[in-house]
């Protein structure tokens, strides 16, 4: 049943391109705005990008993830989805694991520009970096999912979600800038494998909070 | 006054805490030994440590009241809930106030980021959304189970904020360590003194605020017949 939920949520993203297109397109404005304020020298900028690229991504995040509900919102069918004899907890998962997937692929199309236009120069080696990132979207979206699923449930959900968001993320946003500025540096992992850590843990705990959690806040 | 304090341990609490209150008081102005390199600032540090373990109690109590809601689905939890969130982030806000006043003199300036000061922002902004969501959110009872759900998360969230701005910022480690063990009598009976004091305190407020919600209730839900 999950595989078919994740079906589901990638073939409709597959159609309207809504989620990864309005991240990618905010991610892109954002990292404009970046361009032009921090225009400062490589070496500052190398120091800096970590921390920028995290707030890009989290900045992008908060949007794609209030989509993350949205058309079950806006044609009402989210109660036919709970309704549905399937677990809760399962459609929590098959939100987390498609959040991740398209968060993952705007991040994929926004790297290089972010890279080009902050005159930052390649790292050493990729697979480091990768495996923070992609541990990085995991705790992003394992909250995210969660907090846009019981923000979706109330008013003022545009509002709501970050406001709960940003603050409740920043343990991983102090990690993942932590070990992406290791990376980054050529560090060796025993510099950072705490932070790495520290994301991992992340991860655990609050994708079991999601989906021990998710079934209270789809109740009617 | 008889209408906030409905019952017998309430009015027992009421005058147990007012006395003990004032003997605090008179114990952290006259009695404790002034501190040769902090001075006067120091004497803060009798009222902000309580008040900051009695805003984290308040915390989880409001995390054990929301785990109770999603179980019992008795609206009794929520209400609990709701009385723990807000006086748990009156007494965070306070800690936020006192740590700057006695930081400006010793530190030199109101804020560092130090591991303790920024956790207690952190949960202080998670309670912002908490709130806002309290009022803004619409359905009153889809709400309730909601604000009980990032209750648990925002409280499983505390030793992460901790350990990580611990890590984040090892230069900022000048906070004074709670190794009150090491400290002289002449501070340690004072210390302990004003934590029970505030606990007593915190406890007394925690029963008035939750009976004037449930009070509220009631008048609504009778409205409502």
């Amino acid at each position: 049943m999950l595989s078919v939920l994740i079906k589901k949520e990638l073939f409709v993203e597959l159609r309207n391109k809504e989620v990864v297109f309005s991240m990618l397109a905010f991610g892109a404005s954002v990292l404009l705005i970046f361009s032009f304020s921090f225009n400062g020298n490589p070496k500052t900028m190398h120091e800096i990008a970590p921390g920028l690229f995290w707030t890009l991504v989290l900045l992008s995040s908060s949007l794609g993830l209030h989509r993350m509900f949205g058309l079950e919102k806006d044609f009402d069918a989210f109660s036919s989805l709970i309704a549905s004899p399937v677990d809760r907890s399962i459609i929590f998962l098959s939100k987390w694991i498609s959040g991740f997937i398209f968060l993952s692929i705007t991040e994929l199309l926004i790297v290089v520009p972010f890279f080009l236009f902050l005159g930052l120069s390649k790292p050493m080696s990729i697979f480091p970096g990768l495996f923070i990132v992609l541990s990085g979207n995991l705790g992003i979206t394992a909250v995210g999912v969660l907090i846009s699923g019981l923000a979706m449930r109330a008013r003022m959900s545009a509002v709501l979600l970050p406001v709960l968001l940003f603050p409740l993320l920043t343990p991983l946003l102090i990690a993942c800038v932590k070990s992406t500025a290791g990376w980054f540096n050529a560090n060796p992992l025993e510099f950072y494998q705490i932070w790495v850590m520290i994301m991992i843990t992340y991860v655990v705990i609050f994708g079991l909070a999601g989906f021990t959690l998710f079934d209270q806040i789809t109740e009617e | 006054m008889s209408n906030l304090l409905p019952d017998k341990i309430s009015k027992a609490l009421f005058i147990v805490t007012a006395i003990l209150m004032s003997v605090n008081l008179y114990l952290i102005f006259a009695v404790t030994p002034m501190v040769p390199e902090q001075h006067w600032a120091q004497k803060i540090f009798y009222v902000h440590v309580p008040i900051a373990w009695s805003g984290f109690l308040s915390y989880f109590i409001v995390m054990l009241a929301g785990i109770m809601f999603l179980i019992k689905k008795d609206s009794k939890w929520d209400r609990v809930g709701l009385a723990a969130a807000e006086l748990g982030t009156m007494f965070v806000i306070l800690v936020l106030i006192t740590g700057p006043i006695w930081a400006t003199p010793i530190w030199g300036k109101p804020w560092i980021w130090e591991p303790r000061l920024t956790t207690t922002l952190i949960l202080f902004l998670i309670y912002v959304g908490y709130f806002m969501l309290r009022k803004f959110g619409g359905h009153p009872e889809r709400v309730s189970r909601i604000a009980a759900v990032i209750g648990i998360i925002a409280f499983l969230d505390v030793p992460l904020i901790f350990y990580s701005v611990k890590l984040w910022t090892p230069q900022f480690q000048l906070h004074p360590q709670v190794e009150m063990n090491q400290q002289p009598d002449g501070i340690l009976f004072p210390f302990l003194f004003s934590m029970f004091t505030f606990t007593l305190l915190y406890f007394l407020m925690i029963r008035i605020r939750i009976h004037i919600l449930n009070f509220k209730h009631k008048l609504l839900t009778e409205e409502n017949v």
